[in-house]
């Protein structure tokens, strides 16, 4: 805890308001903004305190006045205490010292000032000046001094030396005694001051002298001449005045009476005749519309007469009340005929209010009015419902006619797709009327409640009419409900209620949707206008959040089908797309589609407007979000799983397994492609799958991830990865299906080649060459490389080595089946499986090594001499089919080559 | 805190006076604040007031700071009545400060009408040794002369301050102790009356 602040020291320690003090002490905060308050002698100087350290401030006093402390307010330390006392005084203010604050030039010698009007400044008794005289005796020193007494002139009490020691104690001894003088010469002058006067202004005196002896004189005379009483004749003649002016103005006075009394007459005539005649003119002013002249007259006539019990009147009061009874009744039916504005029906409400009508009007009209939305509401569903049925007829007759006419069946379609389903029409315009009328009603509400109707609001309308305003959200939303998304509601009986369409969930309204959501939204912002209850909104807020789900679901369900359209595009027509291997449009469009739908969803669904949620707050809607996108991405897995493992049977019939090209007849040997359709043979499609498959992983996943945050959606890392993981299993099986429609046939061939011409390993023909099973299953893997390359470069990594292990494999278990091998035999087995090695080295992996040399090592060995024979051999082959060896060499230089 | 019926520490009333610019105030505020002010603002009259630890006692020193100025002398005998202790505060660089330290002493015991008053002859700005236009045996002289102390401060560098207020509260105690002692006992206070009457006699 701070201590509180305490004030030690006071430079200076007394002086007038406005005096700048240094104040110190201890615990004056840390900072400015510590120091909360700053007392003077009761007075608060805070906000001339001025904060410089932990221990000084420097204030200007006020106007405090008397002995007092200096209190230190602090924020931790609180009220402080004082030490030192501050003694606050007031000057004397002359006309040339400023003050600080505004001080009395009340004279402090009374009377005297009086008599020295002239001056501005008070004078001193002395005729001494004051002014400068700034150091004050101190108060309490003069009161100890001189006790009883006071320094003021014109008390019984006062004292010289007070006197003197307040105001002259700067004085200097001689002009004490200039003073002195000068006192002495203004008592000599008081003293003879009676006789200075007259002596001075002795020629007024005896003309006032003067005057008053003529006024005598005057009086005399008049005395002689008028006797006592001067007036008597005065009154007489006065009275003789007063009797003349009666006769002269008698005649006029009593002229004007008169008029005054017909004029009453007349007027009471008129009241009458507006009486009578009052049920003529209200006639006429309801047929002109003039209601209020008809109000103003009717308040007019009841106040005149309805206190009369004068018959005649009250059967005209009767007459017109009769009247007035009529015109409540019409205004009371125009008030809840519909359509009207607000404002004319403000108006005939504040007309039927005037007329005191026994109708409760305002509650009368908004009852109406909400009547009038509802019917508007179930006329507008009646009016779609026909439309849509008359459409549905004319569908099932266009259907039903199709087979008679031709026509009709190409006409029907376009038809179809460029008119808008009923149910969308329907929801466009239930939200026009409901932005159109709602807000009427709710104006009326507000101006009913708060008073603007001038009716008093019934107790328990307020509950009516919220109850009314939610029961009208909810008609509103459940009808929107069952005509575009009917499995939100969820009890039959609503269905019922709502009405129910037959199309809601067909494919026509689903590119509808967003337009849908578009209209409910823009209503909403309406209402939200309006400043509605939340509760009403929220019932709004909720289909609105329902709809976007649906909404949302239903984009990506199409662009999901879409996706599964495209294993029908397939083109297959090869695109080599900077680094990655060649692909076909299909990832491309895949990626399109996809993107497409993101930025679809994101700017009619996911982004939220006016007070609506984040809709990826909602859990469904993120749990929908998840499976749709899911979908999404594995539907695009099962196109490629579609479009490379399903074999045409077409192709089946026509491609047998390749056989051997030194066997089989040449046509046979070459796949005749299919005339019918454009496809390229399955190896390629496998390929081109595999390309594709490998580019969707790489590429086009990561833009969709990327697509998919830029869109503000969460990551979705589940299913990219579910997809991601698919895809890669897809290209595995894909890869495999390929080696083995490849090697099989290859591989298969070996054999027959080999023992081709009822060959003999123990043969006595010296080799002179690679037999031609070698050559041609080098050939065969050159083909298998170029098709392969020529799809996807990077796979040929894959698929070669593959092959060749295999081929390695048949070589050896060839070799091991041989039973005996001539010397002959021996060199031509030595050169092939040599050739082989050399031609196959660089796809050859350490199995396919090992399967070569464990062949070779099954060749019984050969005499050194014998090895020259087949190196020559080698060399000749080698330089005979340097095009194959150059074909198989690495395939970054076979990518070059491309 | 709950100490608080206690007595209140014993208040000693200093007064600092001499003329003007010889730094009371500096000497005031580098006792009470342990800060020294450079620039100089002519006082009016200051008042301090804090708690010290005097000879292991609780007291309270009140000090009045005044006016140096000619402009103010009419007016110091009010002061000087209510001191109970006084600082002669001169510059040992202005021979007329030291000059008018007769002056002050002269009034204040008129005022005071008392030959003992606690009083401390105390020569300012000794660091400025270089300028110094007084001598300190002639002020040593003055002080013999009236007998008081005399010390040489510096409000600078604070040499000598607590000194020469911690010696001047000293003398101010001691003189009230004896004070009460006289007052205390009436009788002692008559006895002494005739004692003294006796010595006349």
């Amino acid at each position: 805890m701070t201590p509180p602040p305490i004030v030690t020291g006071l430079s200076p320690n007394e002086g007038p308001p406005g005096t700048k003090i240094t104040i110190r002490g201890e615990n004056f905060g840390t900072k400015p903004t510590d120091l909360t308050g700053l007392k003077v002698c009761g007075c608060d100087c805070l906000l001339s305190a001025e904060w410089k350290s932990p221990n000084k401030i420097i204030a200007i006093s006020g106007p405090g006045k008397g002995k007092g402390d200096i209190i230190v307010t602090t924020r931790l330390g609180g009220e402080g205490v004082c030490n030192v006392s501050f003694k606050g005084y007031y000057e004397t203010v002359g006309s040339l010292k400023e003050s600080a604050v505004w001080v009395e030039e009340a004279p402090y010698f009374g009377g005297k000032h009086s008599l020295s009007s002239s001056s501005y400044q008070q004078e001193d008794p002395l005729g001494l000046s004051v002014e400068g005289n700034d150091k004050k005796f101190p108060e309490d020193d003069l009161k100890e001094l001189f006790p009883n007494s006071s320094g003021n002139i014109a008390l019984e009490n006062f004292s010289p030396g007070w006197f003197l020691l307040e105001n002259h104690h700067v004085t200097s001894f001689n002009d004490l005694k200039a003073g002195l003088l000068h006192l002495r010469r203004k008592v000599e002058g008081q003293k003879e001051g009676q006789l200075s006067f007259l002596k001075s202004n002795i020629s007024s005196v005896v003309d006032q002298l003067d005057t008053i002896g003529s006024m005598k004189d005057k009086f005399r005379c008049d005395l002689t001449e008028y006797g006592n009483e001067p007036t008597l004749k005065l009154d007489k003649s006065i009275k003789e005045c007063e009797r003349d002016a009666r006769k002269l103005f008698d005649d006029v006075l009593t002229r004007r009476d008169r008029a005054e009394k017909t004029r009453n007459a007349l007027n009471v005539l008129a009241r009458f005749r507006f009486l009578f005649c009052l049920p003529c003119v209200i006639e006429r002013n309801i047929k002109k519309g003039d209601y209020e002249i008809v109000i103003n007259d009717y308040m007019r006539v009841k106040n005149l007469f309805n206190k009369s019990d004068v018959a005649v009147f009250k059967t005209a009061l009767n007459e017109i009340e009769k009247k007035v009874a009529g015109l409540q009744k019409m205004l009371h039916q125009k008030l809840v005929q519909m359509p009207i504005s607000v404002e004319e029906q403000k108006r005939l409400i504040r007309h039927l209010v005037n007329l005191e009508s026994p109708y409760e009007p305002a509650w009368d009209a908004i009852q109406s009015h909400s009547e009038y939305i509802n019917l508007r509401m179930r006329h507008c569903y009646e009016e779609h419902k026909v439309a849509e049925a008359i459409f549905i007829e004319e569908i099932s007759k266009a259907k039903g006619g199709s087979s008679t006419s031709k026509y009709s069946k190409f006409n029907q379609p376009p038809q179809d797709l460029s008119s808008i389903p009923e149910n969308v029409l329907f929801i466009e315009d239930l939200c026009e009327i409901v932005s159109e009328l709602f807000p009427d009603l709710w104006k009326l509400g507000q101006a009913y409640f708060t008073g603007d109707l001038h009716v008093k609001v019934e107790p328990g309308r307020q509950v009516g009419f919220k109850h009314i305003v939610l029961s009208i959200m909810e008609a509103f939303c459940k009808t929107l409900r069952s005509a575009i998304i009917p499995h939100t509601l969820d009890k039959s009986t609503d269905k019922a209620t709502y009405g129910t369409w037959s199309t809601p969930d067909s494919d026509t309204i689903k590119p509808w949707l967003p337009a849908c959501l578009r209209y409910v939204r823009s209503t909403y912002s309406i209402l939200i206008k309006l400043d509605l209850p939340s509760e009403a909104l929220d019932i709004v807020f909720k289909f609105i959040l329902d709809l976007r789900i649906h909404c949302m679901s239903v984009l990506f369900k199409q662009a999901s089908d879409q996706i599964e359209q495209l294993s029908k595009q397939e083109t297959w027509k090869i695109e080599f797309t900077g680094k990655h291997n060649g692909v076909t449009e299909l990832p491309i469009k895949f990626e399109q589609s996809v993107q497409e739908v993101i930025q679809i969803v994101r700017e009619s669904v996911l982004l939220s407007e006016q007070r609506e949620g984040s809709l990826l707050d909602n859990p469904t809607a993120n749990k929908e979000l998840d499976k749709q996108v899911d979908s999404l991405l594995s539907m695009f897995h099962k196109v490629l799983s579609n479009l490379s493992l399903k074999k045409d049977n077409d192709d089946d019939d026509e491609c047998t397994t390749v056989v051997s090209q030194l066997i089989g007849t040449p046509t046979a040997s070459y796949r005749t492609h299919n005339s019918k359709s454009q496809l390229p043979i399955w190896e390629h499609r496998l390929l081109t799958t595999l390309s594709n498959c490998q580019y969707t992983r790489l590429v086009v996943l990561k833009n969709l991830e990327e697509g998919f945050t830029k869109g503000g959606y969460p990551a979705p890392k589940v299913a990219l990865d579910n997809c991601c993981s698919k895809l890669e299993a897809l290209e595995k099986s894909v890869l495999e299906l390929y080696l083995e429609e490849k090697s099989d046939p290859l591989v298969g061939t070996i054999e027959p080649s080999m023992y081709l011409e009822r060959f003999d390993w123990d043969t006595q023909i010296k080799p002179t060459d690679v037999r031609p099973y070698v050559k041609e299953c080098i050939n065969n893997l050159i083909h298998v490389h170029s098709e392969v390359n020529s799809i996807s470069p990077t796979l040929v990594n894959s698929v070669l080595p593959q092959v060749v292990q295999t081929i390695s494999e048949e070589i050896y278990r060839l070799m091991v089946c041989v039973q005996k091998f001539s010397k002959a035999g021996i060199l031509q087995a030595r050169v092939d499986i040599n050739t082989l090695q050399h031609f196959f080295q660089n796809y050859s992996t350490s199995k396919a090594k090992y399967y070569f040399k464990e062949a070779l090592d099954t060749i019984p060995a050969l005499e050194t001499s014998e090895q020259l024979i087949i190196e020559e051999i080698l060399k000749v082959c080698k330089k005979r089919m340097k095009l194959q060896i150059l074909c198989l060499q690495q395939p970054i230089t076979n990518g070059v080559l491309k | 805190m709950s100490k608080k019926p206690t007595v209140q520490p014993a208040l000693h009333k200093v007064i600092m006076v001499g003329s003007g610019g010889v730094g009371k105030s500096a000497l005031t505020l580098q006792f009470m604040y342990d800060e020294f002010v450079e620039d100089y603002e002519p006082t009016k009259a200051d008042s301090y007031r804090k708690k010290i630890l005097l000879d292991g006692e609780d007291v309270q020193i009140d000090i009045l700071d005044t006016a140096g100025q000619e402009d103010y002398a009419a007016i110091r005998d009010n002061y000087f009545r209510s001191g109970e202790g006084f600082l002669c505060i001169f510059s040992i660089t202005e021979d007329e400060s030291f000059q008018a330290t007769q002056e002050f002493r002269e009034q204040i015991l008129r005022v005071k009408n008392d030959e003992n008053i606690p009083f401390l002859l105390v020569g300012n700005k000794c660091d400025l040794e270089d300028k110094r236009k007084v001598s300190f045996q002639e002020a040593s002289d003055r002080a013999k002369q009236w007998g008081v102390t005399y010390v040489e401060t510096s409000a600078k560098t604070r040499e000598h301050v607590d000194k020469v207020f911690f010696d001047l509260m000293r003398e101010i105690r001691a003189r009230k102790m004896e004070e009460n002692k006289t007052s205390n006992g009436k009788k002692k206070d008559t006895s002494k009356k005739k004692k003294l009457k006796c010595v006349i006699l």
